[in-house]
Order: C-alpha cells, then sequence, then structure tokens
C-alpha cells in the first residue's frame, strides 16, 4: 500500500509549542503513488505521523448512524498521514493531512475537510485521469486548491497550459511544478495555495 | 452548515472505548490541543486511557498526534480524547479560538492566511 511508511509510533513526542497559537489545516491530496507523503515529510518538522482510519463500507455515503451495527458490514481502512509545520514566531502551527482522494472514503472526507485552508492537489502526467476524482471531491467542498504536477523521469514532457486544458482547470487556479523531494519547492506550492485562498476568499472576508 | 455535521463521526460499535459501554461520535476537532490537567485517572478509565493522559502529561498534542502516537484511528482517538475532558483528566484547546463564528464555516479568517503566507514565505531558503 504505502511504499514510504512512515515512523511507527514514538514514545517522545514532539509537543506544540507553550504559548498561544493557532493551528491550520491544509490537505495533500491525490492518488496512489503521486507524491503525497514524500511531500508531507518534506515539510514536515516532526517525524510524520500515519494513522489507519477504519470505516464501514455499509455507511458510506451515509450520515445514519442507526444503520451501523444493523447491517452486515465490511470494514476498509484509509491511510492517512501527517506532517507538522510551525512558523517562525510559533504563533501558527500549520499540519498537512495527506489524503487519499477516493470517493467512497466520502464520510472520512467531511471531517478532513472541515475547517481546512486549501488542498494541494497533487498530479502525475503520465496519469492525469487519477486526480479527477479526488478534485472533484474537493470542488463540491468549496475548498479553495492548487495543483501541483510532480514531475517522474519518465514523465511526458507537457506544457503546463496543456495540462490546465486537460484538467479543466478554472483560470485562476494554481499550476506549478513541484519536486515533492524538495523543501523549496514543497514549500512554493504551499505558497501558491496559501495565496490562492486568500484571494478566493474575496474582499468582505476578514 | 453546522459544525456538528462536519464532526460527526461514523463509528463501529466494537470500537466502543470502556467508560460509557457505547461509543459515541466525537464532537471535537482533530486539530484540537490536548493536555494532562493532572487530576488522576479513576478506577473505570482502561489502559488505552492511561496511554492518553501519559502520553500528554509533558505537553500539548493535537488528538490527531495523539492518534498517530498511540497507533489509533483517529475517530477513536477523538472519542478517547472526549472522554478525558469530560471526565476533566484532560484540558482542552481549540484550534482557531474564532472559527465557530457561522459564517466562517470553521474556514481560517484572511488575517490568519495571510500569518501562514508570511511565514511560509520566511520558511524558504536561498
Ligand atoms: N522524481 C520524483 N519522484 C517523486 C516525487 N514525489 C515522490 N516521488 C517518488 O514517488 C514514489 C511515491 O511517492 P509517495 O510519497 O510514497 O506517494 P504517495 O502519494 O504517498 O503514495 P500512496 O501513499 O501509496 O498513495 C516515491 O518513491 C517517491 O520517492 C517527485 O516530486 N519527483
Ligand atoms: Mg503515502
Amino acid at each position: 500500500m504505502d511504499s514510504n511508511p512512515s515512523v511507527s509510533p514514538s514514545p517522545r513526542p514532539v509537543y506544540l509549542p507553550e504559548g498561544d497559537h493557532q493551528r491550520v489545516k491544509i490537505l495533500v491530496a491525490g492518488p496512489l503513488g503521486v507524491g503525497k507523503t514524500t511531500a508531507i515529510k518534506t515539510l514536515s518538522q516532526i517525524p510524520t505521523l500515519h494513522t489507519d482510519e477504519v470505516m464501514t463500507d455499509a455507511a458510506a455515503g451515509t450520515d445514519d448512524l442507526s444503520l451501523i451495527g444493523l447491517r452486515d458490514k465490511k470494514t476498509t481502512t484509509v491511510a492517512i498521514d501527517f506532517g507538522r509545520l510551525t512558523l517562525p514566531g510559533d504563533r501558527v502551527v500549520l499540519y498537512l493531512y495527506g489524503t487519499p482522494g477516493q470517493r467512497r472514503f466520502l464520510p472520512l472526507w467531511e471531517g478532513i475537510a472541515f475547517g481546512a485552508l486549501g488542498a494541494l492537489v497533487l498530479v502525475d502526467t503520465r496519469r492525469l485521469d487519477e486526480s479527477f476524482e479526488v478534485m472533484d471531491l474537493i470542488e463540491e467542498r468549496g475548498l479553495p486548491y492548487a495543483v501541483a504536477v510532480n514531475t517522474f523521469p519518465d514523465s511526458p514532457d507537457y506544457d503546463l497550459e496543456i495540462v490546465r486544458s486537460k484538467l479543466d482547470l478554472a483560470p485562476d487556479t494554481p499550476l506549478i511544478t513541484c519536486d515533492a523531494r524538495e523543501l523549496n519547492s514543497s514549500l512554493n506550492a504551499l505558497i501558491e495555495l496559501t495565496a490562492h485562498s486568500i484571494s478566493s476568499a474575496g474582499v468582505g472576508a476578514s | 452548515m453546522s459544525r456538528d455535521k462536519h464532526q460527526r463521526r461514523l463509528l463501529p460499535p466494537y470500537l466502543a472505548t470502556g467508560t460509557s459501554g457505547a461509543a459515541l461520535p466525537s464532537t471535537l476537532d482533530t486539530l484540537t490541543a490536548l493536555r494532562a490537567s493532572g487530576i488522576p485517572l479513576a478506577s473505570y478509565h482502561t489502559s488505552v486511557h492511561r496511554r492518553v493522559v501519559e502520553l500528554v502529561t509533558g505537553g500539548s498534542l493535537t488528538a490527531v498526534e495523539i492518534a498517530g502516537y498511540l497507533a489509533l484511528p483517529v475517530s477513536v482517538g477523538l472519542v478517547l480524547a472526549e472522554q478525558l475532558v469530560s471526565d476533566g483528566l484532560l484540558n482542552a484547546s481549540v484550534p482557531v479560538p474564532d472559527a465557530l463564528a457561522p459564517s466562517r464555516a470553521g474556514r481560517p479568517s484572511r488575517q490568519l492566511m495571510e500569518e501562514v503566507l508570511s511565514g511560509l514565505q520566511s520558511l524558504r531558503v536561498a
């Protein structure tokens, strides 16, 4: 499953800053093997954490708790990676949630997307279509997003404008190339996303 | 859109965690920070409750981090944390103090996002 497993549970937790601070969530989403874990490891200042969320398929797509336990249920686990990035001054701590983009994890998605600043969608030009599902999920939630193209050695060398039209992106959606293994490149992707979230918050937002 | 709706978790009964006999979906945010209050565990607390309290005795961690360190699903970490908060063993602080305003739907304010932007820019290395 995960080609790049995170560290196992650590006995020495890295605690949050002692002073007042705010905690902000950013999603890193995309299809299997596109570089989500790599980007989170690159950006995180703590050893990345990994959780397996258990979901009952019977309940997927419904919000009805009474169904749970009444049906035969098949459980699925959804792997989520977490990284943490404290901004200089210790006033803001960013959390990066590496999330799988499948619609069958919809109940989980509602909770994951709630309150997020936005989502960084990673795409691979060898299989752009595999990113459609997660982009739809994000758009349906009204979450601002930016798209980062991770370039792999045998990726076709597309012009970004061609990628933009293949992905059918809105004109103002940021589209950048990124090497998830490099800090500055990954930071740039988050910067593009944050700038876009700010401008899509509109003038009225405070 | 109400916060509660978005915070509800689907939780199978086999993940019930002890105190009340039935697990209820948590209303805590995954980024709620938690820290031990110093109040000792009671006889009805389980060993997993103890591990949570011990983990956040030296400092604060969010509910997701607690789940990660203890190798628990996030939904279980949330339920455990909520039980321990209501039992007084953990103190909780919300991720963004003013995010509950109905107009915001939990989203960070423009001011907070501006802070994120300049913080990220200053982290870039030349
Ligand atoms: N060249 C290149 N390789 C990358 C990049 N990002 C990730 N990789 C490599 O691609 C492989 C898969 O990356 P992961 O980070 O595990 O991908 P993932 O999205 O977490 O995958 P799953 O968790 O399985 O969905 C790894 O071998 C990475 O080293 C990139 O930007 N450029
Ligand atoms: Mg991964």
